[in-house]
């Protein structure tokens, strides 16, 4: 089928939670890219009776086009033999056709093609070093299909800790604004804070919110309220988007709730949550936090989070959170990759596989999953495995199932480890199963409200038409994992299961206005201590307009 | 007139991309470099590139020269070989013409600079982009290698620079060490000598001393090594730098693991970062863009109809087996041994300098120089990505000639089981 400019998807089960409706059989209407209420009869149809009809998919924390991705990618030829990708037979003239390889950290090309085979349609790169964003947006132009954008490292910039360290969070707010346009960027990220500049000035961590860096007045509290008020202020479509500090650690949750605590009033999104909720340490065993951390962000509406699942098989670890991952590289033995990045940052690598019949891995599989079940709010709990850290994106059919299935999660536990789970919900029976509607929201609906964007995740009039047609399936998995057709802007880009376009997708990223005169202190800055000069910093002109902030 | 008056060129001489360079421009040449070391100087020199465009030694219109090289590259079994001195946008495009010919792909650092990668391939590594040598390396450790030879201005911009966020320009150690006639810098001021059959020995025994295995009775070579471990241990950051292109010395291929390991190990009792020094032209980038693209750095046939790894084959040996080579990039910047093994095949050369080169070429298009007459993103040898301008006017940019090449060239069917 050719691609019209006027489609009716005809005859399907819509799920459109933004709009209300749920499961309800009706006709969309798609012309020149976006939906609309009606089209002309005569218009082009593609039948999707029978067939369940969802917004495309939108990924709020992945890690797929970076410069430590691509360091990942370097120090995993052994996954990219074990996963070659053909080019796929895309018709004649759209797009190209490129092969590549798989494994944990897919090849951009094959990134952008596994992910529309999904039903996705955006995606977010969680965590891009601005020194480097420029690299970012070069992996970009070569993903094919995504709308996309990344997220801006902000919790351990050099500057930044000095502006804390002053008192000058007018100045920080500048620099906000002035460093998200400058990496092409869509919203504040924060690993760690002031984590990744204690590992690499000898200090090694900091475990606690109000724990000082070296001898300054900066704290991960000052460094958290600061970014959010900043992002808060310059109205960002999505607020500051936090990696809280202790990542991994047993015990960890005294210090997530600490951080949710310290923010509290605030917008605020913590991510992969799971990897934050860990009850124990000081001698005590590893055990499940999810009830406690789960029961907070359902009682303050102003926070939201990303789930982190865990599922087993093999994963790649690959953060900015340098000290965690020096753990990680201790305790596993497997190889290990440190960057230490001037003035902004840092991150890490380490291959890692999550095996069922691990006690820690079990408990972290498990965690994730009381996450998800105990949520009040699914709008604001959304589904991310943290790719690759948890599992690979192309995991999101087998969670799917889990959320939707308890007879799968009864399977599975079977399996697992059970040697950590007494006394966490899971192992008490949850039996809530996630509805269609609830996946909608929690895969597509959710994401796009929570990053502010106004037109994904829904199917309403004026909406992107993105949108994803998945054919019935006894076998939940197999059915989110095989879309029967992919629309992106309008365009059939996956036919019968088989992807047949190609088509570049959009960037997103803001741009938000700054007082001019605070980046006469940001120059003395760079030409004090960097060694890109403050011209070549920039990464100049971004494709597609900036979206739009403000209320 | 002047182009990048406010110091922002970028020079491509060697690896340290060194982007404070102000140009001037005279008469349409570069008539001055300043902050360019001799190496930039010369890489600069007055910017003029020849603008010819030959099919077996005769002058030819661009189109019948883009058409040879598409057909030349199309009748496989063939190789697309990245050169220096072009931007990543043109190295994505010549990937892509490897990847729709089901041709062999490689670069430079296939021949030169491989060992180092497969040993991070293999363990890791612990590294940083250079401004955090700069910035906090309090003890500085070069081995076997002396920057101001071939990376002129490593040492001020990156590891002596007087400002620093975190240590005084006082506060910085610098350890040479050296092995055989490899020296360290002469700014170093304290040295031991290794002879080349002791170094991985010696390597290996500094990392049993970070991890607190002592060997008593060490000779005195191996004595002060140990000890300089120790000194490492004690630093709060350590640089440890060494060459990862190949030189004019032999190299104990355990250098690179030796070296890997004991930054690794340093990282437990304080911090370390291993520099490996990589030369110009953008290399980094093109490893950078064959990553992304590909999964693997350098060394990769996409003759099965996907990327697959020959990393056990550099380009100079891969050519015994290829008829058909299009170089993209300079000419002269092709390593000697893969010039060597070119002899005999039909080559078409899309780059700088194409008609200048030494080797024999049937088709030759010039373009411009990344950084002198194209613009585009390029890559330092820490893989910091940095912006190159247009200086000055040249031939057809690189990347619009291979559009035009892949445009020609068509989808070959994949092939079992590969060439």
């Amino acid at each position: 089928m050719s691609a019209p400019a006027r489609l009716r998807i005809v005859g399907g089960a819509v799920h459109d939670p933004a709009n209300g409706v749920d499961g309800d059989v009706r006709d969309v209407c798609i012309e020149d890219g976006r939906i609309v209420a009606s089209v002309p009869s005569g218009t082009p149809t593609l039948d999707a009776r029978g067939m369940v009809v969802m917004p495309g998919g939108v990924d709020i924390h992945a890690h797929f086009a970076s410069s430590s991705c691509n360091h990942a990618r370097r120090l995993l030829p052994e996954e990219h033999t074990a996963d070659p990708v053909r080019a796929p037979a895309i018709l004649d003239g759209e797009g190209p056709a490129r092969s590549g390889t798989g494994g944990t950290l897919p090849t951009t090309f094959a990134t952008g093609y596994r992910y529309a085979g999904l039903g996705y349609t955006t995606a977010f790169d969680a965590a891009v070093a601005p020194l480097t964003a420029r690299h970012t947006h070069a992996e970009l132009d070569d993903t094919p299909v995504l709308d996309a954008g990344c997220f801006a490292l902000m919790g351990n910039d050099e500057y930044l800790l000095r502006q804390i360290a002053a008192g000058e969070r007018g100045r920080a707010s500048d620099y906000v604004a002035w460093l998200l346009g400058a990496a092409g960027a869509y919203a504040v990220k924060v690993v760690n804070p002031g984590g990744i500049e204690a590992w690499k000035s000898g200090q090694r961590n900091l475990t606690e919110i109000d724990q000082p860096l070296g001898g300054t007045r900066v704290t991960p509290r000052a460094i958290l309220e600061t970014l959010a008020d900043a992002a808060n202020g310059l109205r960002l479509p999505h607020p500051i988007h936090i990696h809280c500090n202790s990542l991994g650690q047993a015990g960890n949750s005294t210090t997530t709730l600490a951080t949710m605590q310290a923010l509290a009033g605030r917008r605020a999104h913590f991510t992969h949550l799971q990897f934050h909720c860990y009850g124990g340490g000081a001698g005590a065993p590893w055990s499940s936090a999810a009830s406690t951390v789960i029961e907070h962000v359902n009682a303050h509406p102003e926070h939201s989070v990303d789930v982190g699942q865990v599922m087993f098989g093999p994963a790649t670890t690959v953060t900015a959170d340098g000290p965690v991952e020096y753990l990680l590289y201790s305790t596993s033995g497997r190889k290990w990759v440190n960057i230490d990045i001037e003035l902004e940052t840092g991150c890490g690598i380490v291959p890692y596989t999550y095996k069922e019949k691990a006690a820690v891995a079990t408990l972290q599989w498990a965690i994730g999953l009381e996450l998800f079940l105990l949520a009040k709010d699914p709008w604001r709990v959304v589904l991310s495995t943290d790719h690759p850290n948890g599992g690979s994106f192309l995991a999101y059919p087998a969670l799917i199932q889990l959320l939707m299935d308890r007879s799968a999660r009864d399977e599975q536990l079977k399996r697992a480890n059970p040697k950590l789970l007494a006394g966490g919900a899971i192992a008490d029976g949850l039996a809530r199963e996630y509805s269609l509607n609830e996946i909608a929201i929690v895969t597509r609906a959710g994401p796009a409200r929570l990053l502010g964007l106004a037109q994904k995740g829904h199917l309403g009039v004026g909406a992107d038409a993105d949108v994803t047609v998945y054919a019935r399936d006894a076998d939940i998995a197999r059915m989110f994992s095989s879309p029967r057709y992919v629309l992106k802007a309008g365009r059939l880009v996956v036919e019968e299961g088989q992807l047949r376009r190609a088509p570049r997708g959009r960037r997103l990223h803001v741009r938000p206005g700054f007082d001019d005169a605070a980046l006469r202190d940001v120059r003395r800055h760079f030409d004090a201590y960097s060694t890109v000069a403050f011209d070549n910093y920039a990464v100049g002109d971004v494709p597609d307009d900036p979206v739009r902030i403000g209320p | 007139m002047t182009a990048g008056a406010a110091g922002r060129a970028v020079c491509l001489g060697c690896g340290c991309a060194c982007d404070d360079i102000a140009i001037t421009v005279s008469g349409g040449r570069i008539a001055g470099a300043v902050n360019a070391c001799s190496l930039g100087l010369a890489w600069y020199g007055d910017g003029s590139v020849p603008a010819r465009v030959t099919v077996g030694g005769v002058p030819a219109a661009r189109d019948a020269a883009i058409r040879r090289a598409a057909e030349l590259i199309a009748d496989g079994p063939a190789m697309v070989y990245l050169a220096p001195d072009i931007t990543t946008e043109a190295q994505r495009e010549a990937i892509a013409i490897a990847d729709r010919t089901g041709a062999r792909l490689d670069s430079v650092t296939s021949d030169t600079a491989a060992a180092g990668i497969l040993v991070g391939q293999r363990r890791g590594r612990a590294a940083a982009t250079l401004g955090e040598f700069r910035n906090r390396a309090d003890l500085l450790v070069f081995w076997a290698v002396d920057p101001g030879t071939r990376y002129p201005r490593y040492l001020s911009r990156y590891a002596l620079n007087a400002s620093a966020t975190h240590i005084p320009a006082a506060g910085r150690t610098v350890v040479a060490v050296d092995v055989g006639a490899a020296r360290g810098p002469a700014e170093a001021t304290a040295r031991i000598g290794l002879a080349p059959g002791d170094e991985a020995a010696a390597l290996g025994l500094m990392r049993a001393a970070v991890l607190g295995r002592e060997v008593p009775g060490l000779p005195p070579a191996l004595a002060a090594a140990t000890d300089l471990a120790r000194q490492m241990a004690r630093a709060r950051y350590v640089g440890l730098v060494h060459d990862g292109e190949t030189g004019p010395e032999p190299v104990d291929p355990q250098r690179a693991e030796g070296l890997v390991g004991l930054a690794q190990a340093l990282n437990g009792p304080t911090r370390c970062a291993l520099s490996s020094l990589r030369a110009g032209g953008n290399r980094s980038g093109a490893d950078a863009a064959m990553t992304w693209q590909t999964g693997f750095p350098f060394a990769v046939d996409f003759g099965p109809g996907f990327p697959r790894y020959r990393p056990e084959e550099p380009a100079s040996a891969a050519l015994r087996d290829i008829a058909r080579v299009l170089i993209v990039g300079a000419a002269n910047g092709v390593p000697p041994a893969v010039a060597a093994a070119l002899a005999g095949r039909r080559v078409a050369v899309i780059g700088p300098r194409a008609s200048q080169a030494s080797f024999s070429v049937e088709v030759a298009i010039d373009t411009g120089v990344a950084g002198i007459h194209e613009a585009g993103i390029v890559y330092r040898m820490d893989d910091v990505p940095l912006p190159v301008l247009q200086i000055i006017p040249g031939p057809p940019p690189t990347v619009t000639v291979l559009r035009s090449v892949a445009a020609m060239v068509g989808t070959r069917p994949a092939k079992a089981g590969g060439r």
